[in-house]
Formats: C-alpha cells, structure tokens, sequence
C-alpha cells in the first residue's frame, strides 16, 4: 500500500469530530433523531446562536474577544420590542412599516454597540476584554434601567415569521444564517476588509508599517460583529416573542467554545471561516441530543466545558502534525536549528 | 557573592600587565552536536583564560548560539567534553554550569520591567539559593554591592523598563555578579548603546577583568571585535576555523574566515542627471523635539544619500517623519517639488515614499503569512476593486516581485518565517518596490544578515538607484554607509553635523567624525 | 526620620492610588451631601460587610492578573466550597465556623489545583480555559451534590451565626453600629496576600512572570510550582468566600454567584492592575474593590435604583481603564513604541 500522509489540521480534526459524534447520535438515537420534524426544529434553533457565534469569531480574528455580544443582543432586542409593542405606532402606521422600524432599530442598536467596542478598542487602545467587560455591563445595565428587569411581550402576528416561518419548507433563520455565513465567509476571503484582518491579527504592528489603516480594521469588525449580534436580537426575540435583560447567557461561553473548536485562534490572525458554521451546528446537535437524553443546564455548562478544554488541549499538541499510514516512513525532515542569539 | 576573587589558583594571573597562559576557565574541547540534517557543531575546541576578553565570531547559523547554549548547560551535546575551573565535564546541567559560573548575557537581557533595579539584580541569585523571605534592606544591600565592584550607580527602586539600554545593560551584569559569575557570555552587547556607552561597557569589562572573570562577547561589528579583545575565536558551519589574536587579524580576512570567500565591494558611483534638476526628495528645517532639529536634505534621483551617526543621534525617528509614523512639528517635506504632508504611512506611500524599517522581523513583515500576502500588503489599495481583492493582480504583483528579487524559497505559499534573513529582507522590500516609490529609505537593512546576502542586498540597492530611484540608506556600520552611498550625511544629537560627497573623505575620517560627533 | 516616613509613604501610596483615594474620598462627600445618612457608622460599617467577599476574591484575582493570566473561575469555586460545605456540615452535624472556613478553603484549593494543572500542562490561554473550568466545576458540584435550595432554617447555626452577630457593637448617637466579623477573614486575608506577594519569593515571581516568562525561565525559577501556587492560593480565597458569601446571605442558592467575576476583575482592573501583567498592588485593589462596593450600596441613597448600578460600574471602569490607555499611548507614541500594549 502506499504510503499517504495525513496533515491533522484543525478543520481536519473538527471534521472527524463532527462526523464521530454525528454518528454517535445515530448510535443513539437512529432516525428518532435524524428525521424532518426534528431536523427542521433544530434548523430554528440554531439560527440566533449561529450570528453570535460569527461575531465571536471574527472579533477573536483580531487577537481580541467580544464578551459584550450577549448583552448587545438582548439590548437591541429591547429596543426593537418597544417599537413593536409601542401603542401609537401600531394603531399609526401599518404593520409593515413598524416591522421595518422594528428591525431598523434592532440593526442601528447592534451596530452602534459594535462600533463603540471599535472606537474603544482601536482609537483609545484599551484591550478588549476590558472594553468588552465594559461595554456588557453597559449594555445590560442601560437594558436593565429601560426595562427594569421585566420583559418586554406582545409582538404583532407579523413578525413572528423571522424567528419562525420558512421558505419552501426551510426555516427562515436557518435559511439567513446560511446567507450570512456565505456573505461573511466570502468578505473574509476575498475583500480588502478580510485581508486586512488577518493580516492585522497576524501582526497589528507590520500592519501599521505596511500602511493598512488598522483603526479602520478594528472598528469594521467589531461593527460588524454588533450588526450581527443585531440580526441575531430579531430572530430571537421573534421566537421567544418578549425581550428582556439576563437572556442567553449561557450563550457567550458556547459561542467562545464554537469559536475555539471552529479553529479561531485566540492570538488572532488564523482559522478557517467554514470551520465556525461545522462547529455551530455540531453543537445544535449536541445541544438537542441533551434535551432528549433530559440533561440539566449545569451538566451541559459541564459538558460544555469539557469539550473547550479538550479542544484547545487537542488543537494545542495535534494540529500541526502529520499522520503517515503505510509501510513506508518519509525521510525526516531536515531542520534547523533556530539561531536565536 | 563576587566578594572574593574568581580566579584562586597559586600563581598570579597578570604577570607585567599580560594575562598569564595555560590558566583557563573554560576549555571546550571536541565538542560535537547534531540536529536532524544539520551538523550544528564539529569538534569545535576554544579556551577562555581567567579575566579574558573573548570575541566569538561567526555568521547566523555558524553555531556561535548552539556553542553558547552547550556551555550553559541550556543544551546537550553529542560528544566531547567541557572543562569548568578544572572539572571536566561529559554532560552539563543549567545548574551546573551556573555553579560552576556561566553566566549568559541574552540580546534581550531577560530583565524584568516592572520589578525593580534591586530586584532585577537579586533575582535569580534570591532562585538559585531559594531565598523564600525578602528582606529589602538584604536584597538593596546586595545590588548596591554589585554596582559599586562596576563602579556604576542607579537607583535601586525604579522599575527597569524606565532605564536605557545602557543601564539595563549594567543591571544585567550586576546580576551575574551577585550569582557568582566566572565567565560571561555577552550577546551582541553594543547593537543598541551609544559611543559613549559602549566606552562605558568595555570599561566595565575591564573591571570584571581585574577580578578575574572572563567575558565572552560576540559580535558582529568587525571593527569593534578588534580594539576590545584579547583573543578571536571564528566559528563557520560549525567548525572551529580558528583561533587570533587581534593584531593578527584584519576586517577583511577576518570577513573571509567568517564567510570562506572574499567579498568584493564595489563602492556605489553617481552621475548626476542634468536633466532631473528636482530633487526627488526635499527637507527643509525639519523638526520633531525632542528627537531632531532644523534638518536640510536633498536627494535627487540615482543618489544613494548614506545617514550615519551614533545611536540616539535620531536617524530612524527622522525616517519615521518621513514614513508618517513621527509627525514633525514644523519644516517642509518636498516630493518631486512638491510641498507634502505626511501625518501617516498611506500619506507617505502616496507621496511616494517607502520605509524599509529597522526592525524586519516585528516591523517589516507578518511572519506567518505566506510570502504572497507579504509581498501585497503595502499595495492592497491597488488590488482592489469595489471592496474585493483581484486575485489575479495580487497574484501577479507578488510573483513578479518574488521573481525579480530572487527570493529562495519553494514557492510564495511558503511562509516569511521559515526564510533566512537575507531571503526575509528581499521580500520587505520587494513589498516596497510594489508601491512603486520615488523615494526607498532603508533603515539598518542588513542588520543581522549574513556578510554574502548583505553584498546581493547591496546590489539591488545599487541596481535600483541606476534605475533613479532616490535612496537614503541609514546604518550603523561605517562600511556599509561608506561603500554604497555617493554622499554622507552624519548625524548627531538631533542635527546633522556634517554632510560630504564620499570621494572628498575616506573611511577612517568618516568614522573620525561619527566617533567624535563634531564636524570635520 | 521625617524623611523616612514621607519615603515609605510616597511608595506605598503611588500615583494611581492617590487618585483612587480622592475619587473615593470625592463620592463619599457627593453621597454624604446629598444624603446624610451616609455619614452614619453603621453606614460604613455595612459598606465594608458588603465588600468583605469581593475583597477576598480580588486578592486572589490579583495574584492571578499580577502573573499575566486571567482566572474568571473563581466565582464557581468559591460557590462549590461554600455549597459543599454547607452540605457536608448538614450531613454530618459538624457546626463549627473554623471548620466551614478550613473544609471550603480546601475544597478550592484542589480546585485550583485543577486549574494550575490543566493551564501549565498544556500551556493553555488562562482566560480561554478558566471559561471552561468554571462550567465544570459548576457542573460537577451540581452532580455530586445536586441543586437544592438551602433556606435559611436549615442552614447550620454557626454560619447563620457568624453572618447576624456583630463583632463589634458600637453605640453611637443615631443608633447602633454593628461590625461584622466579617472583617477578621477579610482583613487577615489582605495581610496574607500582602505579605506573600511582596515578601517572598514565590510571590516576586509572580510578579516576575508577568513581567517576562522568558526570563522567568531563564532564572531557572519553576514555573509549574508558581503557577500552582497561584492557582491554589486564589482557590483557596475562594472557598473561604464562599462561607462569607453564604453567612451573608443567610442562604444557598447553587445558581447564585457565577456571573459575578468580572465585577471582581473590573475593581482590580480600576485598582491599577493590568491585564498583561508584572503590575498591581493590594492596596490599589482594596481601593478598587471599595469604590466598586460604595457605588452599589450607596446608589439607593442618592436616588437611583439598582438598576442603574450595572450601567454605572461599566462606565466607570470603561472611563478609568481609557484614562489610563490614553496616557500610556500618549507616552509611547513619543517614545516611538509602536507595541500594542
């Protein structure tokens, strides 16, 4: 047989999981897991998670991490809930008119939250999990002054399409999150921005060097991650129909551990973009096989946990390393020293 | 504590002011190392005397560093064996060879900067005794101990990232002093420090002399290597290639034994254009407080201008005005005649300019992207259409640069970090020659490189100025400013002090000028 | 001898801690005018009851942030130590208020210990990976001792006791003012960390880690034992927090508590700390602790809900930590240093 090497990158790792454990389920569960009904339910749960989890990724592109997207969120959503339920526009205007408004408001929210993480971060300088520590606590707190801590209910009929109708049998979010991760996943790739990140995140000081405009950079991605953080407000307060403070928290830990397993590298400027939507879906599909299995919160925080650990443990000592299968040994690589006085 | 003297044999270690023969600290002999495909070192042999001044020699990759770190026990090696104040060793810990009184010097001196000078001093002794209670006074009195035996004096109580270069310098040999060093190994000690404090520190070599403890320095500023040592070791591929002293020994057969060939420089030659009157670069009364003042400067098209002074003289931080990155506080910068300002480095790239900077390896490239992206980074603009990168005109501008600049590697997949510094330094500025500059400023550009890549940098150098492109080259080495620039500008203390076309002075007079900081 | 003292004084308080002082002593007066009550002993008295905990914790919050990582998992010792214990000392009858302190300060040292071997064997990003443990610390204490809400009446009467007496019953002109004994564990434990850090040499290494691991190293000082220590040690304040949280509240709630660690962070942060490491003093962080404290209980006093205090503390730690990164970008553009922190 000929011998053949196998390079273990990360994706390459975080497939041989996604496929272990897609098994595993079937081992378990068979097709009272894997049929329509069931697939589709999924489909409308992962989209709000999916949208933090891009903003976590791409904020962590940088070399930083976002820890305020969950209080973002749940502030955007507040917002776009009052003007939902707010008594002079409904009987004023047309629905129409105030779903837009609606989903305006939750987008300007996210995204202006967003660029206050950017403008801290890239104009002032203060890192960002200080920033973000911050802002989330801002945010929550300007939520918590708004609402005083009660949920915000009533949506009109109208709008629950965007956390729960569906387009040719598809659930909606599923179906936008799709959409974002292409539109994403392309900009990473092919335009100025993307390249800018990486390059950035790689190396914040050639990057200023090579006169690329890091300011620029930053407070883009992080806007961007506020935007997404807002998309992800409207579909979750659609199918949760009520806004209020303290939502998703366990979120922000889950969206680190996607993050992380979807090959980001937290010193930033590395990972593969494709591997962050393996990885949220991976996790859609633990999360519904421990509601079937009836596993409390704090036994999936654990699980949760286990699983980050054993990530970064297995992308720390396996990726990198090459797997050969076959008689033959390749020659050893030459090497050299490295020079460091 | 260094309180007693290292070296305590029977027979006195000066005899008329000669350092006495056949009395050694340390003897390396036969030592051998392999690593996978490359033989780091090959039976290599060396003698330190007590109180000897050592230079060792050798390019990157030589095998000075893997030497080094055989003998303070940091790394094993495969046969042969090292001989400490008499006691032969066949393998040697870090302990060991602490004990024994190796102690190495690192580049960056492995200080900690927000700990104290006291601190900073006590430290690794306080490790190495497993001192578990501090007492201030104890730690105080021990490294005001250690700086007085250097005659040197610094407050013991601010943090050591406020000190210069040269203080921390002092600290770190305060520190080997207190663990009771008997040979130290110095890396690169004077890369960052002025005249006068590179006089400073051979001074204080000198006093570690009269106690008889040993100091190994490596350099490679070949002019320094001379007045400073007692006995040369070179090292090429591994092997020891000999033993000199210094009046046996010149820059260039020393250049030939580092490298085994002989370099040849041919010195840069400028005609100028009669028809290009605009200079392409103008500066009129430049000035950013505190680093420089009232600077004048023109350089027209096919000059290599060569800007050469001491450290903190402000070379680089007039580079960076010119790059964006230290906007001056008043004075004209002229581009093709053109009044500029130049708040940041896209401003200066589309005025023209581009800055090979000093530091290649943080400032000049990202490491760990491929060669491709390196080579585009400075011209993203350009590729870009609507937002979205051609890929076909990146790919384009980073194979066209890799090929015209000969960069040895595989393919431009590969990443920069693999390459050699030479190879390294081909793609920063093939990344600078993207932007299609009028006027290429080179900050320290063969610093770190091996003396045959240098010569085929300086020949792109030469190539690109024929071609007329405005060049300023900044350096610290006297030959290299010398031998490739038409017309010398010295700087010193913020203010260029003498400027000269290099035919109406000669190397031992620019170096005059450079050492002494008055005009000639 | 004047001089001597002006000396030691001049480093003991330095620049930041001046300033802390004098926006502490600053808002007191504000609150003090707006509302008279304020100046009340037994008002201070209850400011410093209420602070106990976060001081304990930001000790060892300290410890960690002065080495170069960041811990936010000490919330989930700390509830796990308080949680078990009561449990254990319910189980067994055992009542006695030294052996609650001894068994929770135990069960976060092994805790710790945890941490410090996971984050040192597998060289893992402190942040990244105390998110991970703290979800499997609570998953674990959730398993092994399950959720049970602990009310009051079942608590054992040493905790209940230690919380409701006072230590110290001053009787003053507008009414009695109580001292908790909360102020033993906390004040020695302030001592302790003081000591350790700036009067033995575990402690100047860690300090010298966060200063520079690579010379660190170089000293030939052992890193893993540092780490352990550090670990072990914040670990350790936890579980003794975890009694003084429980005492505090009278009762046990398994959920309550995780969520809070970032708070601590914020006040060690303000107290001068830095994220990156090698600086931050006790005194800096008793400072920041007791802003943090005075503004929670003292917003009431002035007007404003709760709910304002979330919004509060994020604004003030996003103007302190700018404040701070303005000035020392300030300093390195002039200084041509071109790192990102």
């Amino acid at each position: 047989m000929q011998p053949r090497t196998i390079h273990l990158t990360k994706l390459f790792l975080l497939l041989s999981a996604f496929v272990i454990v897609a098994l595993l389920i079937y081992g378990m569960f068979g097709s009272r897991f894997y049929n329509t009904r069931n697939l589709i339910s999924m489909g409308f749960q992962v989209g709000e998670f999916a949208f933090l989890c891009m903003a976590m990724a791409i904020a962590m592109l940088t070399g930083g991490i976002d820890l305020s997207i969950v209080s973002n969120m749940n502030l955007a959503g507040i917002l776009a809930a009052y003007v939902l339920t707010n008594e002079a526009l409904l009987a004023g205007t047309s629905v129409g008119t105030v779903l837009l408004l609606a989903v305006t408001v939750a987008l300007v929210s996210g995204l202006a939250g967003g660029i206050l993480n950017g403008l801290i971060i890239a104009k002032i300088g203060v890192h960002s999990v200080l920033t973000t520590i911050g802002t989330m606590m801002l945010f929550a707190g300007f939520g918590m002054i708004l609402t005083g801590g009660r949920g915000v209910v009533g949506f009109p009929d109208a709008f629950s399409y965007v956390g729960n109708g569906t387009l040719l049998g598809i659930p909606f979010p599923f179906l936008l999150m799709l959409l974002f991760f292409a539109a994403v996943g392309f900009l990473l790739k092919r335009s100025r921005w993307g390249r800018s990140l990486y390059l950035y995140g790689s190396n914040p000081i050639a990057s200023k060097f090579s006169g690329i405009n890091n300011a620029g950079t930053i407070v883009t991605t992080y806007a961007l991650a506020g935007l997404l953080t807002g998309i992800s407000a409207l579909i979750m307060i659609s199918r949760t129909n009520s806004a209020r403070v303290g939502y998703g928290e366990s979120y922000l830990l889950q969206a680190i551990v996607v993050s992380v397993m979807g090959t980001m590298d937290p010193h930033g400027g590395s990972g593969r973009f494709s591997g962050i939507l393996v990885s949220v879906i991976l996790l859609q599909l633990l999360s519904s096989a421990f509601t079937r299995l009836g596993i409390t919160p704090f036994a999936r925080g654990l699980v949760y946990g286990s699983i980050l650990l054993l990530i970064i443990i297995a992308y720390e000592t396996l990726a990198g390393r090459s797997v050969t299968i076959g008689k033959e040994r390749p020659p050893r690589a030459a090497g050299r020293p490295v020079d460091s006085m | 504590m260094g309180s007693g003297p290292a070296y305590a044999g029977p027979e006195p270690l000066f005899q008329e002011g000669r350092l006495m023969a056949g009395r050694y600290v340390l003897q390396v002999k036969g030592l051998s190392k392999a690593f996978p495909g490359v033989q780091a070192l090959d039976q290599v042999n060396m003698s330190v005397g007590f109180g000897e001044v050592h230079c060792l020699v050798g390019e990157n990759g030589s095998g000075k560093s893997t030497l080094i770190r055989s003998v303070s026990g940091s790394q094993g090696f495969d046969s042969g064996s090292i001989v400490l104040n008499g006691n032969e060793y066949t393998h040697l810990s870090a302990r060991q060879a602490m004990n024994e009184g190796v102690q190495v010097i690192y580049q960056d001196l492995s200080l900690f900067p927000h700990l104290t000078v006291a601190e900073n001093i006590a430290f690794n002794w306080m490790v190495r005794d497993d001192v578990r209670l501090i007492r201030p006074k104890e730690i105080a009195a021990r490294a005001k101990d250690a700086l007085i035996q250097l005659r040197e004096n610094l407050d013991l109580t601010g943090p050591v990232k406020n000190l210069s270069m040269a203080q921390k310098q002092i600290v770190a040999i305060s520190r080997a002093l207190v663990l009771d060093a008997k040979i130290i190994f110095m890396d690169e000690p004077t890369t960052a420090l002025t005249r006068y404090e590179i006089d400073s520190l051979f001074r204080i070599i000198h006093e570690l002399r009269e106690k008889g403890i040993a100091t190994v320095f490596v350099s490679h500023k070949l002019d320094e290597v001379f007045r400073e040592s007692d006995n040369i070791t070179v090292i090429r591929d591994g092997k020891k290639i000999g033993d000199f002293t210094t009046d046996s020994l010149d820059e260039e057969t020393l250049a030939y034994h580092m490298t085994g060939r002989t370099i040849l420089y041919t010195p840069y030659e400028y005609t100028a254009d009669a028809n290009r009157q605009t200079p392409v670069l103008e500066v009129r009364n430049l000035t950013r407080e505190p680093h420089f003042r009232d600077l004048n400067l023109s350089v027209c098209a096919g000059e290599i201008v060569g800007i050469t002074g001491p450290l903190g003289a402000g070379r680089t931080e007039f580079a960076l005005s010119l790059f964006g990155l230290n906007p001056p506080d008043s004075g004209e910068i002229l581009v093709d005649g053109i009044p500029r300002t130049i708040p940041t480095p896209v401003a200066a790239i589309n005025a023209g300019i581009a800055l090979v900077p000093e530091d290649r390896h943080v400032q000049g490239l990202h490491q760990k992207n491929a060669i491709r992206e390196n080579l585009v980074a400075g011209v993203l603009d350009e590729v870009t259409k609507w937002g979205l990168l051609d890929s076909d005109a990146a790919e384009s501008v980073a194979n066209s640069w890799f090929e015209q600049l000969s960069v040895k590697a595989v393919s431009p997949e590969v990443s920069v970090g693999t390459l050699s510094g030479g190879n390294q330094q081909r793609v920063v500025i093939g990344k600078w020659l993207a932007t299609r500059p009028r006027l290429l400023i080179l900050d320290g550009p063969t610093v770190g490189i091996d003396v045959a890549s240098k010569s085929t940098i300086h020949e792109i150098v030469h190539e690109l100025a024929r071609q007329g492109m405005a060049i300023i080259i900044i350096s610290d080495e006297i030959p290299e400013v010398y031998k490739n620039s038409n017309r010398i500008i010295v700087m010193y203390d913020g203010v260029f002090i003498h400027e000269t076309n290099r035919e109406d002075i000669d190397q031992e007079g620019l170096r005059t000028i450079v050492e002494q900081g008055v005009p000639a | 001898m004047s001089r001597l003292r002006n000396s030691r004084l001049g480093t003991f308080v330095g620049r930041q801690e001046s300033v802390l002082l004098l926006i502490l002593l600053a808002y007191g007066l504000l609150v003090g005018t707006v509302n008279p009550t304020f100046y009340k002993l037994d008002n201070l008295f209850q400011i410093i009851r209420a602070s106990a905990g976060t001081m304990i914790l930001a000790m060892g919050a300290l410890v960690v942030l002065a080495s170069g990582g960041i811990d936010v998992s000490f919330t989930a010792v700390a509830i796990f130590g308080g949680y078990a214990t009561v449990r254990i000392m319910m189980a067994s009858g055992i009542d006695n208020i030294l052996f609650a302190f001894a068994l929770s300060g135990i069960f976060g040292m092994v805790l710790g210990a945890t941490n410090a071997l996971v984050i040192h064997r597998f060289r893992l990003q402190t942040l990244i990976a105390t998110l991970g443990t703290q979800s499997i610390f609570v998953g674990v204490m959730t398993l092994i001792f399950g959720t049970k809400f602990v009310p009051v009446g079942d608590m054992p009467d040493s905790i209940v006791w230690f919380g409701t007496e006072p230590m110290l019953t001053l009787t003053m002109p507008g009414g009695a003012a109580r001292l908790t004994w909360f102020v033993v564990p906390m004040i020695l434990m302030i001592v302790l960390t003081w000591f350790l850090l700036n009067r033995t040499l575990i402690g100047r290494t860690v300090y010298a880690m966060g200063s520079s691991r690579e010379a660190t190293e170089r000293a030939g000082a052992a890193l893993w034992k540092t780490q352990a220590f550090i670990y072990m040690y914040v670990g350790m304040l936890a579980g003794f927090m975890g009694i003084v949280y429980t005492a505090h509240v009278r009762s046990l709630n398994p959920i309550s508590l995780v969520g809070d660690e970032l708070f601590v962070i914020a006040a060690v942060v303000l107290g001068g700390a830095k994220l990156t490491g090698g600086v931050g003093t006790v005194s800096g962080t008793v400072l920041g602790v007791l802003i943090i404290t005075t503004l929670q209980t003292t917003l009431i006093l002035i007007g404003l809900s709760s709910s304002w205090m979330r919004f509060f503390v994020g604004g003030i730690l996003l103007i302190s930590v700018s404040i701070m990164a303005i000035r020392t970008n300030r300093e390195n553009l002039r200084n041509l240093i071109f790192h990102s922190e």
